[in-house]
C-alpha cells in the first residue's frame, strides 16, 4: 500500500518540509525556533514531525558530512549484471555496510552504486571481490576527480 | 584533526535527532560536555567545511520526486569547469561531479536531476544540453533503489 500522504491538502506540511529541509537551528530548542518560524506551537510542529517521519517522507534528520573531511575515500562503481543474477548480486552488494546507495538504472551498467569507505584499500577489496563474482559480466569505477555540487533539497510549498 | 570527542559527536549527529525539548543538551550530556561547547563544535564543523549541513534527508519519492536521473556528458575536461557550474545551478540538480572515463564508458560529467514526471527530467537534461553546449549525453533513470542509508561515521 502507498504511504503517499496527499501534500496538496497540507501546506503546513511542505512548510515544515521546507524548514526542516533549510537546516535546524544550531540552538539549545531547535524545535521552538523552528515553530516560531513558521507561526505554530511547538507541539503542533513535533507531533507533525512525527507523522511525516513514521509516514516514512522523513527518512532522518541529521548532520551530513563530507566524508573526504572525515578521511574517507567515496566512489561511485557501474556494474552489468545479467538480469537473472541482479537480484543475488544485489543482495551481495547491500551487505556491505559502506554501500550507502544503490540503484538499478536502465542502460548495460544496469547496477549503480556509492561506496563510503574508511580507506582506498576498502573500496579495492569491495570491487575486486564483486568482480570475482559470475555474475558480474563487468564492474568499473567512476571515481570523482571535481565535486561541482550536492545539495538535496525539494522545495514544496512554492 | 578530528579527536576522538569529535568522533564520537560526528557518530551521534550523523543519526537521527531526537525530537525532544533540548536535544542537544542530551547529546552533550552523552559525551561529557555541555551543551554550549557542544553547539559551538558543530557550528565549528560547518564552518570548516567537514558538516556540509544539518537538515531533514527527505524520502524524495514520497514527497512527489518520483524520478531521478543520472544525467551523463561527454565533454572536454578542460570544458568542465564552466560545464559543472551552469548545470549545478539548476534546481533539479542535486549532485554534479566530474568522474574518471573507462575505455567502455566515455561520460564523465554527471548530474542527479529529480522530476515529478519523466518528461520533467528529461527536458531538463535537454535544456542543460543545449546551456552547455555538448550533445552527447545519456539519462539513466533509476528504476528500482536497492538501498539508500546515511553514512555513519
Amino acid at each position: 500500500m502507498s504511504q503517499k500522504i496527499n501534500l496538496k491538502t497540507n501546506l503546513m506540511d511542505k512548510r515544515i518540509l521546507d524548514r526542516l529541509q533549510d537546516g535546524i537551528p544550531l540552538v539549545p530548542n531547535p524545535w521552538k525556533e523552528i515553530a516560531d518560524d513558521l507561526n505554530i506551537s511547538q507541539k503542533i510542529l513535533l507531533k507533525r514531525i512525527a507523522f511525516l517521519k513514521k509516514k516514512g517522507i522523513i527518512r532522518r534528520i541529521s548532520a551530513t558530512f563530507n566524508p573526504q573531511r572525515l578521511g574517507f575515500v567515496s566512489t561511485l562503481v557501474a556494474v552489468k549484471v545479467s538480469p537473472d543474477n541482479i537480484k543475488r548480486i544485489v543482495n551481495k552488494i547491500n551487505r556491505y555496510h559502506d554501500v550507502t546507495h544503490n540503484y538499478k538504472r536502465d542502460s548495460d551498467y544496469n547496477v549503480w552504486f556509492t561506496i563510503v569507505a574508511v580507506n582506498r584499500a576498502r573500496i579495492d577489496q569491495i570491487i575486486e571481490k564483486l568482480g570475482e563474482d559470475e555474475g558480474v559480466d563487468k564492474i568499473s569505477e567512476l571515481p570523482a576527480k571535481k565535486m561541482f555540487k550536492i545539495n538535496v533539497n525539494f522545495k514544496l510549498s512554492k | 584533526m578530528i579527536s576522538e570527542l569529535d568522533k564520537k559527536i560526528i557518530s551521534i549527529i550523523s543519526g537521527d535527532l531526537q525530537l525532544i525539548d533540548q536535544p542537544f543538551q542530551r547529546i552533550a550530556s552523552k559525551v561529557g560536555i555541555s551543551e554550549q561547547k557542544l553547539l559551538g563544535l558543530i557550528r565549528s564543523y560547518r564552518q570548516d567545511g567537514t558538516m556540509r549541513k544539518f537538515s531533514a534527508v527527505l524520502n524524495h519519492r514520497k514527497v512527489g520526486f518520483k524520478y531521478n536521473a543520472m544525467a551523463v556528458w561527454n565533454i572536454p575536461e578542460d570544458l568542465a569547469e564552466k560545464a559543472g557550474d551552469l548545470i549545478s545551478a539548476s534546481s533539479y540538480v542535486s549532485h554534479c561531479y566530474l568522474r574518471a572515463r573507462t575505455e567502455d564508458w566515455n561520460y564523465n560529467l554527471y548530474a542527479m536531476i529529480h522530476g515529478k514526471t519523466k518528461i520533467e527530467c528529461l527536458r531538463e537534461a535537454e535544456r542543460l544540453a543545449v546551456e552547455i553546449g555538448f550533445f552527447d549525453y545519456k539519462v539513466l533513470f533509476s528504476t528500482q533503489e536497492f538501498k539508500k542509508i546515511g553514512v555513519r561515521y
